[in-house]
């Protein structure tokens, strides 16, 4: 039995709508995981090449928050699902106003019904308005597992900080059909270049959008810290959903990445809120600029230390989970490409990533094998929300010779059952 | 082929070139080191060709081509509009063809300001929970303020074999011309009107006709806009507008051609309240058609309508231009007859 109750001020409320909102983008369901310390609102995308979370802190966020899981699961935690829209219907009314005006709601308060015997999933919010009004809203949850993709920020070489003001004029730019975006730095010089890959012939050529570069100063980042000349590539949608968001919080987001064709995550914090996004990105563009051997050494660093060089060794370290062959066919968008070669294994001696794409610029075949986010689904991760993601560098090209058996390796074998990926 | 140009009045090109976007979304653009020709000749509905001093929009330029320094493009107008909107707030905006892979391009390179007036106070607040280092705002220059952003525009070279055959179109000496009254209200009222047509053809035919709008002018400053439907009659009569005085310079013939000029024996007919049956020349147009060109009423200018009768109407829309008295650009729309 779960008890889970909490009362959100009208602020809170709407900032619960905006998160929505930019969820929505990502899934069309939302997954809710309560805990002690806090309430963890998250989506993944259909191609699992994104994920979005939302952490609200008790007790920042919540003017009151009380939650006991007696027998549930046994880990102290209650997940569920939800449809987005349901929720966003909910929380949409106009009567939220961030700026404090008379917003017509006074207090949100919402609970879970999940007694035994009674099996009725519904999550209960009441909607508390002046003049003695309610409005109580019952929806249904359907009771899941859920995954998360975890990611360590302090084996990502390259980060940056820019306060989300400066990304949305950035994201202005952007023509509305563009679909991927490239982030390149070179020469204190930081590149964020939308375009679109369709390839067209003659006059259909005059229907491509826009390819757009915005070009900014490293000193308009708070911080920055990354290795030049490398292309990493996410989607545009994605991007525009993150930054669409921080800028209502008006939050400094901060991005945290190693190499291309590896995860990148955005995150920001503001009121009680943690909001993290992991990204894939993809390979490459043009591919011609091999990484340098001079690279800056904080990346060499976190090479020798996370990624052993023995393979034996991996599944201890739980190296990031590679692609199961028969799925990564299926991600590779471009119609009649050829399947690529399968990766040698890289010298032994070197620390590098080599770059068997020399030359080529694939950036969409390129995000087959490498283009899934790790998961653990597993209830071990109560001290921080992401611990465990492994950045391993060039490990992983090893690693997806011969993964044909479809799990992840992020994942212990004891924990797996068969469940997830079956 | 080189072409390389510094925009300036950024404002008036982007108003242009979007009230271009009604019309359709490949224009065919011709720059020479005189003027800048927009041509969008779609596949139904008026067609617009407009001319544009070169000082217009731009400042410093280059424009070398092997055909006597003429360069023809073709523009998908949305894309060219959507660039310049992103230079609206602009430093400074260059405009060049260049080439990328095999694809020519024209890249727009717009310089603009990082800080806006709203968005310090946030910046600010940055240096203090954000977890890098502290940014001195004092210290950074105006120069580092600014980024950069570059938009491609994907164009197509057309020949000058290829254009040689596109010829504006001839009409005959116009029966009436006319000042235009303000577009805004002229476009709002042909607005209404074509709704009122849509809502008649729909509820008597079940499907959609084109709308028709009468469009009516004469010699004595009287304009007249109706529809007709089946209930109703409805009509719009503008009165004292001017008709310009025909140049003889311009006239063939002289001042011979005027006094034989249709015009002129239009002024014998009809009066200035617009009450007489006679003097009208009168043009039958597709209501959405007429819409989409007035769409130019974002620019200020003089707009005068030529109509020659039961054939078309051609519209010359005069952009003001600060430094020059004259009126160098120039747009010119054709407007068919809807017979029938």
């Amino acid at each position: 039995m779960v008890t889970l109750n909490f009362t959100l001020t009208p602020g809170a409320a709407s900032r619960i709508h905006d998160l929505l909102l930019c969820l929505s983008k990502f899934s069309e369901s939302v997954q809710i995981e309560a805990r002690k310390e806090r309430l963890a609102l998250t989506a993944l995308n259909s191609s699992k090449s994104a994920y979005a979370s939302f952490s609200l802190l008790v007790p920042d966020f919540f003017s009151k928050y009380e939650f006991s899981s007696e027998n549930y699961n046994t880990d102290g935690k209650f997940t569920c699902s939800i449809l987005n829209k349901a929720l966003l219907s909910v929380f949409k009314g106009r009567g939220f106003d961030a700026r404090g005006r008379d917003t017509g709601v006074d207090q949100c308060e919402v609970n879970v019904q999940d007694r035994d015997g009674q099996a009725q999933c519904r999550m209960i919010i009441k909607m508390v308005c002046n003049q003695g009004v309610t409005k109580t809203y019952k929806l249904t949850y359907e009771s899941i597992e859920i995954m998360h993709a975890l990611f360590d920020k302090t084996i990502a070489p390259n980060s940056w900080a820019i306060s989300s003001g400066a990304l949305r004029r950035f994201i202005d730019y952007f023509a509305v059909k563009t679909e991927q975006l490239d982030i390149y730095s070179d020469d204190n010089k930081v590149h964020f270049s939308a375009f679109t890959e369709k390839i067209m012939n003659g006059k259909d050529i005059l229907k491509q959008p826009l390819h757009t570069s915005v070009i900014a100063n490293v000193n308009e980042f708070n911080r920055f810290t990354a290795e030049e000349r490398r292309h990493h590539i996410i989607s545009v949608r994605d991007f525009r959903a993150i930054v669409t968001h921080a800028d209502t919080l008006r939050a400094t987001v901060s991005a945290y990445y190693s190499d291309p064709g590896r995860p990148l995550q955005f995150s920001y914090n503001s009121n009680g809120m943690v909001c993290e996004f992991t990204l894939m990105t993809s390979s490459d563009y043009r591919g011609t600029l091999t990484p340098a051997p001079t690279g800056p050494p904080s990346r060499a660093t976190s090479a020798t230390t996370s990624a052993p060089l023995d393979p034996k060794q991996s599944t201890a370290q739980m190296p990031p989970p590679a692609v199961p062959a028969r799925r990564s066919r299926n991600r590779n968008r471009a119609p009649g490409s050829s399947v690529r070669p399968a990766r040698q294994s890289p010298d032994p001696e070197s620390l590098f990533v080599p770059d068997d794409d020399e030359g080529v610029w694939q950036p969409v075949e390129n995000r087959g094998e490498e283009d899934l986010l790790g998961w653990d689904a597993s209830a071990d991760n109560d001290v921080a929300f992401h611990p465990t993601f492994r950045d391993t560098g060039s490990l992983s090209h090893s690693e997806t010779l011969g993964s044909e058996e479809g799990i992840a390796p992020t994942q212990r074998l004891s924990q797996i059952q068969g469940a997830l990926f079956d | 082929m080189r072409f390389k140009a510094d925009v300036q009045n950024i404002n008036t090109f982007y108003k242009l070139v979007s009230a271009l976007t009604s019309i359709g979304s490949i224009c065919w653009v011709r720059l020479s080191l005189d003027d800048i020709r927009f041509t969008i000749i779609p596949e139904q509905g008026s067609q617009v060709w407009a001319v544009l001093s070169i000082n217009t929009v731009f400042d410093q330029y280059t424009i070398v081509s092997q055909a006597d320094n003429v360069i023809n493009l073709e523009i998908p107008i949305g894309q060219l509009t959507a660039a310049l909107k992103s230079a609206l707030n602009a430093v400074a905006a260059e405009l060049r063809l260049t080439k990328v892979g095999n694809q020519p391009i024209l890249c727009l390179k717009i310089t603009s300001l990082s800080g806006s007036s709203g968005t310090f106070g946030s910046s600010f607040n940055d240096q203090f929970d954000g977890d890098g280092q502290t940014v001195d705002l004092q210290t950074t220059g105006n120069t580092d303020r600014t980024h950069e952003i570059n938009q491609q525009i994907p164009i197509r070279v057309l020949s000058p074999e290829t254009v040689a055959n596109i010829h504006e179109p001839r009409c005959p000496d116009p029966d009436v011309h006319i000042q235009l009254p303000n577009l805004k209200a002229l476009k709002s009222i042909s607005d209404q009107f074509t709704q009122i047509a849509i809502r008649d053809t729909v509820s008597r035919s079940g499907r959609q006709n084109r709308p028709i709008i009468n469009f009516e002018a004469n010699m004595h400053g009287c304009l007249r806009l109706s529809v007709v439907t089946d209930p109703q009659n409805i009509s719009c009569l503008w009165t004292e507008l001017s008709n310009p005085e025909l140049d003889p310079t311009q006239v063939e013939g002289g001042e011979e051609g005027i006094a034989n000029h249709p015009s002129t024996i239009m002024k014998q007919k009809g009066s200035a309240d617009g009450k007489s049956l006679e003097g009208w020349a009168s043009v039958r147009i597709d209501g959405k058609d007429l819409s989409k060109v007035l769409s130019i009423g974002k620019l200020s200018g003089r707009v005068i309508a030529c109509v020659c009768d039961k054939h078309a109407i051609v519209l010359y829309v005069y952009l003001q231009s600060e430094e020059e008295e004259e009126d160098s650009s120039v747009l010119t729309y054709y407007i068919a007859h809807t017979a029938g």
